[in-house]
């Protein structure tokens, strides 16, 4: 794609949301670019990335299958594989920072105490962070977080206590009503909102007549879930950011008509690392 | 890695569930152990690409070999010459060789990377030997390009022949000496077998797993090696046999 066409699409799609100003509104999700050092042509290009979810000590992960394919979708469960905040912050985030793309880490803790610890290191080098609260691949934190509105709410006050850079709360829609957490979130202190993390789901094995997998589904089959979330959401007054299936640009503007004012590509990079470029250019022509 | 629009320029039968897709393809140059993220549906039913393994490269034709299992290789089985498919890749660490005496360990659809494999080992004038167990006999493929190219080719099947035998029963008496290194593919439950034999060569296992987006991503693909989950897109698929446990655990 030549220069011209660049120049055009961050002058149509520059937004500025959290007081930051972004080339564009398709970010990358958690989780599904690893740190964006990868294909960095295509982290540059996005409006922002978030990071695979940073725990306090660092994890192996699940044990393989991690990935499931299921119709219009897939199961993951990764198990948020990660080296660690110490390790992230002496050796990845020094190369992140040279990306020219916003970064936002995405925190993964699995007491209060360890959001708070792990915001609290990474200080303020980075654009903002995504607090995961709704991890399904995980037996503490993560998604028994996102459901109780207290706990959230505890977790979002006990960060915005150290950290200024803006605060996103990324939320489940695992049997419970995001609008009620959410409400609680931006209450405490949250600067945005990301919805919808992965549904639960599963598998079976029908040889061996056992679970194959079990974890978090993703994909266009939540596309509609996720939209009729983001909506419900509408009247919440920061930003929400939604994430579920997106696979073009009709998909993201779609987002944007139910109240977003960003969204997330997930699931469509693994089907093509390169589809947040060609979402972003789409989305150009439904906003220009 | 870059994305392809290729047309099949030729299909080819080689049993009942296996098929070879050719390409005429001036993309960057594959290496063993390298596979391509093939996507099988341009809508979003099934939603992942297939990694399927170079079986071939020469003179700029690429050729895929796939074995039908599922839902995915089956509407792949049904592409004809003419239609076209978005590749991905080439995907994997590339790997070189040793120019030592090796023995290639083939079980089933495992000879398809092996294949490109000697091809390459062929190129380079590394004398290697060939090891090729099926379930069935008729389910045989790449014979006489390998008779042509290996020192010596032993074919098992576990059905067809009047000696049944499977490749571990068949690797269990054969003599070991001659050869310095070992590179085998197949079923988890065949490497999983030569890894408990302890073989006295250094080995390297080609592997496979389903997987996410193929570049290491999404770290969908993990196997336990030295202790830690890697991912076999990007630092295998080609990993030395001895160094895997695939008594997985959670870490």
């Amino acid at each position: 794609m030549t220069a011209r066409f660049l120049t055009l699409e961050i002058l149509i799609l520059k937004c500025r949301i959290f007081d930051i100003e972004f080339k564009n509104p398709v970010f990358l999700a958690s989780g599904t670019f690893e740190y964006g050092l990868i294909y960095r042509n295509v982290t540059n290009r996005a409006g922002a990335i978030c990071t695979k979810g940073i725990t306090a000590r660092p994890r192996g992960g699940n044990p393989p299958p991690r990935i499931f394919e299921t119709a219009c979708g897939l199961i993951n469960s990764v198990g948020l594989e990660n080296p660690g905040v110490d390790v992230f912050c002496k050796e990845t985030l020094p190369r992140m920072q040279r990306l020219k793309t916003r970064i936002f880490v995405n925190v993964a803790g699995f007491t209060i105490d360890e959001f708070v610890e792990i915001v609290g290191k990474i200080g303020p080098r980075v654009d903002g962070f995504e607090l995961n609260v709704s991890c399904p691949n995980v037996d503490m934190g993560g998604v028994s977080f996102g459901r109780d509105p207290d706990v959230c709410a505890e977790v979002v006050a006990r960060v915005r206590a150290v950290t200024k850079l803006p605060l996103i709360v990324k939320l489940t829609a695992n049997f419970c009503d995001p609008l009620v957490v959410a409400r609680r979130c931006v209450e405490a202190g949250a600067d945005g909102i990301s919805l919808i993390n992965t549904l639960h789901g599963m598998a079976f094995d029908l040889k061996k007549r056992e679970v194959l997998i079990q974890g978090g589904l993703s994909g266009p089959a939540i596309k509609p879930f996720a939209l009729y979330c983001v909506h419900r959401l509408k009247d919440i007054d920061v930003p929400i950011i939604g994430v579920g299936g997106i696979m073009s640009g009709a998909d993201a503007y779609e987002f944007l008509l139910a109240g977003a004012s960003a969204v997330e590509i997930g699931s469509a990079i693994l089907r093509d690392p390169f589809s947040p470029l060609r979402i972003i250019k789409e989305l150009k022509r439904y906003t220009g | 890695m870059r994305s392809y629009r290729l047309k099949i320029a030729r299909r080819t039968t080689y049993t009942e569930n296996i098929f070879g897709l050719e390409f005429k393809y001036g993309g960057i140059k594959p290496w063993p152990g390298q596979f391509f993220h093939v996507r099988v549906d341009e809508g979003v039913e099934l939603f992942l690409n297939r990694p399927i393994s170079v079986a071939s490269y020469k003179r700029g034709h690429l050729l895929l070999v796939v074995k039908i299992v599922g839902r995915g290789t089956k509407v792949l089985s049904m592409k004809k010459a003419g239609d076209y498919l978005t590749l991905f890749g080439p995907f994997g660490r590339r790997f070189r060789p040793v120019h030592k005496k090796s023995l290639i360990i083939a079980g089933g659809i495992g000879i398809a990377p092996l294949h490109f494999l000697a091809e390459y080992m062929a190129g380079c004038n590394i004398d290697f030997d060939v090891l090729y167990g099926v379930r069935n006999k008729d389910e045989f493929i790449f014979r006489s390009d390998l008779k042509r190219m290996a020192s010596r080719v032993t074919f098992v099947a576990e059905r067809g022949y009047k000696d049944k035998e499977t490749v571990v029963a068949r690797i269990r008496r054969m003599d070991l000496n001659d050869f310095s290194v070992g590179y085998a593919c197949g079923p988890r439950e065949m490497l999983m077998a030569l890894q408990e034999l302890n073989l006295p060569i250094t080995t390297y296992a080609f592997c496979e797993d389903f997987m996410g987006c193929g570049c290491g991503l999404c770290l969908g693909c993990a196997i336990m090696h030295k202790g830690v989950y890697r991912r076999i897109c990007v630092d295998g698929p080609v990993l030395n046999l001895g160094d895997i446990d695939f008594e997985v655990q959670n870490l």
